[in-house]
């Protein structure tokens, strides 16, 4: 009997391989014309995965596949390794360096992108394309009104203010090594006179209503636009940039040669407020990620004119 | 009252993308019974002529079914990886049970002196078995089709957890999203609906195909002709 047992077991492997080989007419493409993207499940990976989605299908007869609600960074590496998904929509240069790559952080936007892009093309034969254009990482954030008022530009124009503010903060950044309160305070030389840990959603609404003063916001929320609300400039370069890119595999850029001047051409064209606004769309507005992404590029003419 | 103006929001803003993944749901559950079927009904047509074996067929389906949905989407990643096939790949193994079962009690339970009578006819054994037990035991083969479709069209809503797509990905995103209720909401009313249409649908056909029912329509007409 367990002679039986393993053969069909054996015999349900070897199915499952060969079913996983096979494309079914309406749900996938021949596997050699078919071009997975990967995102995570936030609507900023989402409504990037569904521009590139849709620049590909624009330019090129390629099929695409989405590949939706990867867990985080991480996954969508092992998932670019094993070839479930030929390119990750929206990879973190801050994120990546600290986790696939296993770096020390680096405070230069422009060295930490140049350092991921000869580090994934070694070690992984790997990609990684110019930003989008968006930066999707901490920043303290006020109101439009006490900016105005008090002219605040940049994080170092807090200090004369900064013993009677009230800061809030998302639960885990007080007691975080490296780039949390700690760290920031050896940088800037001050400190706030009272923080109060919060759910980060909790934040932007927080400082809208005057509970507090400064709050540490994800710079490509919506909700900061929502709130009208303003971002300071890190002027000190605190925060390790998060500069945002796609990531494609070089064996499905030889396969399809066209692939790289399609992703090309997003580059530099969404700026963090922009994004902030698609951001919005979906999270305080309710529309689908793959709905925003199609009205983007009609909008902008699918970049037609840029070379 | 609130919710259910957002969810008519939702649609209108988003009506061809929820439509998209209706279809692509649907797709996913019909391909696993589809293929379920071209394996089950001819295992359970032979296990019905083997009957030793059917304890050991059944009660394997059986094993199958009881295993979490998550748990064998998760394990079935590891082999076939992300994406569609992985997930119709699962939802053949559930609809499996079904199936089986059914076709086998169908075929079991064909009467005797029908078979008997075939044979007297000079049918040969697939003769017997194309003209007198899949006609009656079709009803009760459609009934399992039925039961695996309702299934499926529930378990395919997992699928979005390995990249899959389909309504469960209006679902997530609901749970993403601050106040996302009548986002979930928009995904889980047509996924509820689908398995109620199905249902309905495949009850419709099961009815038509049943032997029984034709006989008793044209008994009631022999009654009336012969009160007339």
């Amino acid at each position: 009997m367990l002679k039986r047992k393993r053969l069909l077991i054996t015999l349900l492997l070897a199915l499952a391989v060969l079913m996983s080989g096979c494309s079914l007419p309406g749900l996938s493409g021949a596997a050699d014309n078919t071009i997975k993207v990967g995102t995570m499940s936030t609507s900023e990976s989402q409504i990037m995965g569904n521009i590139v989605r849709l620049m590909i299908e624009h330019y090129s007869d390629a099929k695409v596949e989405m590949v939706n609600n990867l867990g985080s960074s991480i996954v969508q590496h092992q998932a670019m390794m094993n070839g479930d998904i030929d390119i990750s929509a929206t990879r973190y240069t801050g994120t990546d360096l600290a986790g696939a790559l296993a770096m020390d952080s680096v405070k230069d936007p422009e060295e930490a992108l140049k350092i991921v892009q000869r580090e994934f093309l070694k070690r992984f034969d790997q990609t990684w394309f110019d930003s989008y254009g968006f930066a999707n990482s901490y920043a303290f954030t006020v109101t439009r009104e006490l900016a105005g008022k008090e002219n605040l530009k940049m994080v170092s124009d807090l200090e004369p203010l900064v013993s009677n503010l009230k800061l809030g903060v998302d639960n885990s950044w007080l007691k975080r090594k490296g780039d949390g309160y700690q760290g920031f305070v050896e940088e800037y030389g001050f400190e706030f006179g009272k923080t109060f840990p919060m759910q980060i959603g909790l934040v932007y609404e927080a400082a809208a209503n005057g509970k507090m003063d400064v709050v540490l916001a994800y710079t490509t929320d919506g909700r900061i636009k929502a709130n009208d609300l303003q971002v300071l400039e890190d002027d000190k370069h605190f925060f390790p940039p998060y500069d945002t890119s796609a990531v494609a595999r070089n064996d499905v850029l030889e396969a399809h040669p066209e692939l790289e001047g399609i992703l090309q051409k997003l580059s530099g064209t969404i700026s963090t407020e922009k994004m902030q606004e698609l951001n919005y769309e979906a999270d305080g507005k309710m529309k689908e990620p793959a709905i925003i992404a199609e009205e983007f590029l009609e909008e902008n003419d699918y970049f037609e004119t840029k070379k | 009252m609130e919710t259910i103006h957002d969810i008519v929001y939702y649609y209108s803003q988003n009506g061809a993308y929820v439509w998209e993944q209706f279809y692509r749901h649907f797709l996913m559950s019909a391909y696993g019974v589809l293929f379920a079927a071209i394996v089950a009904i001819p295992l359970g047509i032979f296990i019905a002529r083997h009957n030793k074996l059917s304890v050991w067929v059944i009660s394997l389906a059986n094993i199958v079914q009881t295993i979490p949905a998550l748990a064998m989407l998760a394990v079935l990643m590891l082999v076939m990886g992300l994406g569609t096939n992985t997930v119709v790949f699962s939802l053949f193994l559930y609809s499996l049970l079904p199936i089986i079962k059914n076709t086998y009690t169908g075929i079991r339970n064909v009467d005797h002196a029908l078979l008997e009578s075939g044979k007297a006819m000079g049918m040969n054994k697939f003769q017997v078995l194309w003209m007198v037990e899949l006609p009656m035991a079709m009803s009760v083969i459609m009934a399992g089709l039925r039961m695996a479709l309702v299934i499926t069209i529930g378990i395919a809503t997992i699928g979005t957890f390995i990249g899959a797509g389909g309504l469960g990905d209006i679902i997530l995103r609901g749970t993403n999203v601050t106040d996302g209720t009548p986002i979930i909401l928009a995904g889980a009313i047509p996924t509820a609906l689908m398995a109620v249409i199905a249902d309905v649908v495949m009850g419709w056909l099961e009815r038509k195909l049943s032997p029984i029912k034709k006989r008793k329509g044209s008994l009631k007409k022999n009654l009336r002709e012969q009160a007339a």
